[in-house]
């Protein structure tokens, strides 16, 4: 017998909720789905239920309302270039969309979707066969990291490169969760186990991403990758500056969490790149080498701090 | 399953599907549109492409469900009224289109992106935002360049083609011509192996081996056969007769048999109702494994395997070599004496697949008439031999045919075992099998080009001239032989030209590996070991301190010379084709001059324009061509060659049209289906337009001179006064002046159709020493290229942003298509250069997708600027040689040289990494010794 599986169209966030919390097996919400579709190929996701949520429209606005820009879970990474107040306020948040996948993928991923994308490694994204020739790592309930040789924690790479631009802005989330709503830091909703990535509950829904107007960011999005286009991220740095002079760095593919720093622009920059590194847990589960990954942090970070006119 | 109601191309439909069903299925499985391609199944080709609600999605990873009630267009509806669309028209007039495999994709994509383009941009930044546009949606064969004018061209509404759709009134060589199947292509309507519908099919699934070296103890179905909908698990031992391209390695099972050699190697084979259940019951099938010792790299499979199993039984030493070819001419220790000065390094090179992107896929069913198998295959010919061998039926009981096939560059040419598997299911069960692979396991397919590793020696003297090339090579052969014993000469033999060399010699061992088996890929053998000794001269002519321009000019062979290996040097382009990319990229203006970071490196090829002796051995001539005219004036040409997107059914209706002065409407290609077309080797080493264009060349001119003797006898005029142009056959004085129908009324009259032959036999060439039949060719082809680099010197990030190109090809018989095979080549080389590799874990390859084998997309793809250099050369049709693969191999070493000229490194690892030449620079005093000349 061929499993019977389910797809549920939601038209609303509480038929969403309802239908997942009467789940007795495995299910998934889906928004774009671009990558869920893609673990569920490979087998990495097994999810017998499917709520799909892009058919809910009150998650498709963009509006500002006092001190924040409120954009809907599902607005897809491409339409953000159509609102005026994106483009004038959150430029590089426009660039860090932009950097993801491909434009046609950009036409069906959400920005929602891209904050809570499955953390990646090349020992893990492979199909079925693959992973157990290779012999099951920690994520797929294995007892062993392949690629470091570890048996206790799971790195795969935190990929969102929305998010990395979206926290040095400081940006939240409204979460609908447990029958009420919540607004979050978007750093706070990493849990940096590789393993399960994500503190949100599962049957949590994440209405929309809320980004303070007003602070007069300037912000620098930088991306690793071997091809300018399709690929997740290898590293992705972003530094924001405020009016006040805050700094607020954040890197990604680095951990399987964000890694942040706060800070003002005063700070050494030495001393910022230490705390940043130190923090760090790259492993070598990228096509560029652990070694590669970190002398890039400092490139970057240089970079960004020359276009933000903060070294010389 | 759930109703889902969809409205596809303006019609409704109400489907019942599975929930988690993809749209691309709907569409193509249940609806029957096939003109959506499925290449990946994960969002990384773009293949796909189709609109829900005008906007474009890619349909293999869009749940059906999620589009209830909405409006789907495909590429079928693009057309109204039977006339294309005009974007589909610019693809077709700018040969946007060869094997056509993305093109409804990339179509579907494009017409969606005009709407937002900046068209008052200017013409650099429209052709930004286009490659930025069509990113996501990957071609292998045009290298992107034609498309990109296609969607230009469209988008402003102009006109710079030089070639017209309905232009066929006349046909002849050297007019630029979109392919006579261009516009089916673009239509979505040519068939692919996946696409054509069989009634009552099965489906196939494998289940595949999880070790790479080991021994089968057991094998248990039976939980797979209980399983509702499957009909058959067929296992290795009823498949026992072994297979291979070459009649020397005949290694292969098509499911193994006792023992596997690779993971990922077939160890049973499923047909059920549907794809869906065959995996299932894959999943149940248990095997037991005892695990080997695997061999995965060269070294380890050079030396003694000591108590351990090897590989392959067969062979007189104790190890893994499957092949040791070695080869000298002159005296390599007086070459060395004379050399005033040596560069010997050391080179290694990544593994690379061919990337086309149709998978592989194949039906296969029994009737009356045997076997007939409907497969993506290069070489319908060798697969009828391995078929009807394997099957154990007589030649006769075996008929192959190639539909629409979506690119092969070499990774179709072999007979593979899913071909057979099928066949044998299709037996068993007595019902047609359908199977097609996923993206991995074409990976895991593979056959692409050999890991290698060499030393390779060069020495000079100090006026200039090449005083000795010595080559020590191994390379990966992987599991099994493949054409690996061909590939083990080439990167030995085809060193021995464009350059004059007097002491040359080479030693090459081919092992087996515990991994997925290497073959043929375009540019066959050589690619590397060109790579190696283009980079060397590079570093001589900076060693001797002269441009490394100068040096190859000084240094390249005559045309109608022999080499030192007595390879026959007829037409020969090499001075041409340097001076026009020279010429073209202000090579002496700027050379020495860049800034550091920035760069300019040259490199030259040399091919050959097919191999001059059969795989297997044989009297049959190379290619057979029938001609067969009947009453209707049209002129049927039958040839079992194969177009696999290059674009060789054009060619042979050209030569037919060429020599009988009528157009191509006139003509009709039926090609590559064993049964109903005469044998010609195959889609390999280069040969088709030589070979086969040859062959309808002498199938017309026997055309020609029926007619000629038809009109003589009963016009009375001598068959010397009589002209053959523009749809009539015309004396010199014009009294006799016949249109096209009348000449074939003429010739028909009381005999019916007439029905001709015409054939292609290479001459008989080469030494009489062992090996000397490797790389002869009746004629070879060469090139320059000239790369243009930027290099991130903190990064070490390489951006080409130019390759200048120049290709002798003796002929372009039609250069649209001649462009597009060079700008694909260049384009693939790119991918070697820089990005591409089968990087593998224990044997396992980890990249084994579109996401992460990294084929350069539209916008990491350099400006090419193609060359076409003509030489006529003596016995090509019309003068022509090959275009197909040879211009790949100057491309990459000349983008080394770049970087070279750029940042001062030598990089002698493929593929070129960021970090490896990061690595080097600090390690390097780069900036004072950056300035070639």
């Amino acid at each position: 017998m061929v499993v019977d599986k389910t797809y549920i169209n939601a038209l609303s966030i509480e038929q969403a909720h309802s239908e997942a919390i009467k789940c007795t097996s495995g299910f998934r919400y889906i928004a774009g789905g671009t990558d869920v579709i893609v673990n569920k190929f490979q087998g990495n996701d097994n999810a017998e239920i499917l709520i799909d949520l892009t058919g809910i429209n009150e998650l498709k606005q963009v509006v500002t309302k006092e001190n924040n820009i409120e954009i809907g879970a599902l607005v897809r990474l491409d339409d953000l270039k159509n609102y005026k107040v994106i483009i004038d306020n959150f430029p590089a948040l426009l660039e860090a969309a932009n950097s993801v996948a491909s434009p046609v993928i950009r036409k069906t991923a959400t920005l929602g979707g891209n904050l809570l994308c499955e953390n990646r490694c090349i020992f893990y994204n492979q199909t079925e066969w693959w992973r157990e020739s290779a012999g099951h790592c920690l994520k797929c309930n294995g007892n062993v990291c392949i690629a470091s040789g570890g048996n206790k924690n799971c790195f795969a790479k935190f990929v969102s490169d929305t998010a990395v631009v979206l926290i040095s802005m400081n940006a939240s989330i409204e979460v609908f969760a447990d029958n009420k709503i919540s607004v979050i830091p978007i750093e706070d909703i990493y849990s940096g186990d590789g393993i399960t990535p994500l503190k949100l509950s599962k049957t949590a829904i994440v209405k929309s991403i809320h980004i303070p107007l007003n602070n007069e960011y300037k912000s620098v999005f930088k991306k690793l990758r071997q091809r300018e286009t399709l690929e997740f991220s290898s590293m992705t740095t972003a530094v924001t500056i405020n009016k006040t002079g805050k700094l607020k760095i954040v890197l990604g593919a680095v951990h399987a969490k964000p890694i942040v720093y706060n800070g003002n622009i005063t700070d050494d920059f030495n001393e910022i790149l230490n705390a940043l590194i130190s923090n760090t847990r790259i492993i070598d589960n990228d096509v560029y080498s652990r070694a590669y990954r970190k002398e890039m942090i400092t490139v970057f970070l240089q970079r960004s701090f020359k276009e933000l006119s903060l070294l010389k | 399953m759930k109703q889902l109601s969809i409205k596809i191309n303006g019609k409704q439909f109400e489907v019942l599907v599975n929930d988690h069903e993809m749209l691309s299925t709907v569409i193509r499985e249940r609806v029957g549109l096939t003109g959506t391609k499925i290449g990946c199944e994960q969002g990384s080709c773009g293949a796909c492409t189709v609109l829900v609600n005008n906007e474009p999605v890619l349909s293999c990873i869009t749940p059906a469900l999620r589009c209830n009630n909405s409006e789907i267009t495909t590429i079928e509806a693009l057309a109204v009224d039977g006339k294309l669309h005009k974007l589909q028209e610019k693809f077709v007039e700018k040969g946007a289109v060869q094997c056509g495999f993305c093109t409804p994709g990339m179509v579907m994509t494009a017409i969606c992106l005009i709407p937002n383009l900046d068209l008052k941009a200017g013409m650099e930044a429209l052709r930004h935002q286009i490659k930025e546009g069509i990113s996501g949606n990957l071609c292998r064969c045009t290298g992107y360049k034609k498309i990109i004018d296609a969607v230009a061209e469209y988008a402003l509404e102009i006109d710079n083609s030089t070639s017209k759709i309905c232009d066929d009134s006349k046909g002849a060589v050297g007019l630029p011509r979109p392919y006579i199947e261009a516009e089916k292509k673009v239509r979505g309507a040519a068939e692919y192996a996946d696409d054509i519908y069989t009634r009552n099919a099965l489906h196939c699934k494998f289940l595949r081996s999880i070790y790479s070296h080991a021994k089968i103890e057991s094998i248990d179905t039976s939980e797979a056969l209980k399983l509702e909908g499957v009909h058959y698990v067929a296992i290795g031992k009823e498949l026992p007769i072994t297979f291979g391209v070459l009649p020397i390695s005949q290694d292969e099972n098509a499911i193994a048999v006792n023992k596997v050699r690779y993971a990922g190697e077939i160890v049973a084979a499923v047909a059920a109702d549907t794809e869906e259940i065959a995996e299932q019951a894959c999943k149940l099938i248990k095997v037991k494994y005892f695990p080997l010792k695997e061999f995965l790299e060269i070294d380890e499979s050079l030396n003694d395997v000591g108590e351990n199993e090897k590989i392959h039984e067969y062979g007189k030493f104790n190890n893994n070599i499957h092949k040791k070819a070695e080869l000298r001419f002159g005296d390599q220790q007086q070459g060395i004496k004379e050399a005033d000065v040596t560069s010997k390094m050391f080179f290694e090179f990544e593994g690379i697949n061919h990337g086309f992107t149709e998978p592989h896929a194949a039906t296969a069913f029994w009737d009356e008439n045997g076997l007939t198998i409907t497969t993506a295959t290069q070489v319908p010919h060798y697969l009828h031999r391995a078929l009807a061998k394997v099957m154990e039926v007589p030649l006769n009981r075996v008929r192959v045919i190639k539909p629409y096939l979506g690119g092969g560059f070499g990774g179709k040419s072999d007979p593979f075992p899913h071909e057979i598997i099928v066949s044998h299911l299709a037996r068993k069960t007595g019902r047609p099998i359908r199977v097609r692979l996923t993206r991995e396991e074409v990976f895991l397919t593979n056959h692409g080009r050999h890991p290698s590793k060499m030393t390779v020696e060069m020495g000079i003297s100090n006026d200039g001239e090449f005083k000795v090339l010595d080559a020590d090579v191994a390379i990966d052969g992987g599991a099994y032989g493949s054409f690996g014993v061909v590939t083990s000469y080439y990167n030995g033999v085809l060193l021995q030209a464009p350059y004059k060399l007097n002491n040359f010699g080479f030693k090459t061992y081919r092992v087996y590996t515990n991994k997925p088996q290497c073959g043929a890929m375009r540019g066959h053998g050589a690619v590397n070991s060109r790579f190696a000794v283009e980079s060397i001269i590079d570093d001589l002519a900076h060693k001797i301190k002269v441009d490394p321009c100068e040096l190859r000019l000084k240094n390249f062979l005559d045309s109608n010379t022999l080499t030192v290996g007595q390879y026959r040097i007829t037409s020969n382009g090499s001075r041409e084709a340097l001076l026009k990319v020279m010429e073209q990229s202000e090579w002496k203006k700027r050379i020495g001059k860049l800034e550091t970071g920035h760069g300019l490196g040259a490199a030259c090829g040399f091919f050959i324009s097919g191999s001059a002796l059969p795989i297997i051995w044989n009297e049959l001539p190379q290619s057979v061509v029938h001609l067969k005219l009947d009453f209707d004036g049209r002129v049927l040409v039958t040839s079992g060659s194969s177009d696999i997107g290059q674009g060789s059914d054009t060619m042979l209706a050209i030569i037919v049209s060429e020599v009988l002065g009528i157009g191509l409407d006139k003509i009709f290609v039926l090609a590559a289906d064993t049964l109903l077309t005469p044998v010609d080797f195959g889609s390999y080493s280069s040969r088709v337009t030589f070979m086969a264009g040859n062959a309808a060349k002498d199938a017309a001119e026997n055309l020609k001179n029926e007619i000629i003797e038809s009109i003589t006898k009963q016009k009375n005029i001598s068959a010397d006064e009589l002209n053959f142009s523009g749809d009539r056959v015309f004396s010199n004085d014009k009294t006799i002046d016949l249109p096209w129908i009348e000449v074939v009324d003429i010739l028909t009259a009381k005999r019916g159709a007439v029905c001709v032959s015409g054939k292609y036999i290479s001459p008989k060439l080469g030494g009489d020493f062992k090996g000397a039949g490797a790389g002869l060719s009746p004629s070879y082809t060469f090139g320059s290229c000239v790369a243009e680099v930027n290099v991130d010197t903190e990064t070490g990030f390489v951006k080409v942003i130019n390759v200048w190109g120049a290709h002798d090809c003796g002929k372009a018989l039609n250069p649209l298509a001649v462009e597009g095979q060079l700008e694909g080549s260049w384009h693939m080389g790119v991918g070697q250069a820089i990005s591409e590799q089968m990087k593998y874990y224990k044997g396992l390859l980890l990249n084994n997708n579109f996401l992460d084998y990294k084929i350069p997309t539209s916008i990491d793809t350099p400006d090419i600027h193609a060359n076409i250099i003509e030489t006529i050369d003596p016995e090509g049709p019309f003068g022509a040689k090959e275009a197909g693969e040879g211009a790949i191999h100057p491309v990459i070493p000349a983008i080394a040289n770049a970087i070279f000229n750029a940042v001062g490194v030598r990089i002698t690892k493929l593929p070129i990494t960021a970090e490896d030449i990061l690595k080097q620079m600090k390690e390097n005093k780069f900036l004072t010794e950056k300035t070639i000349v």
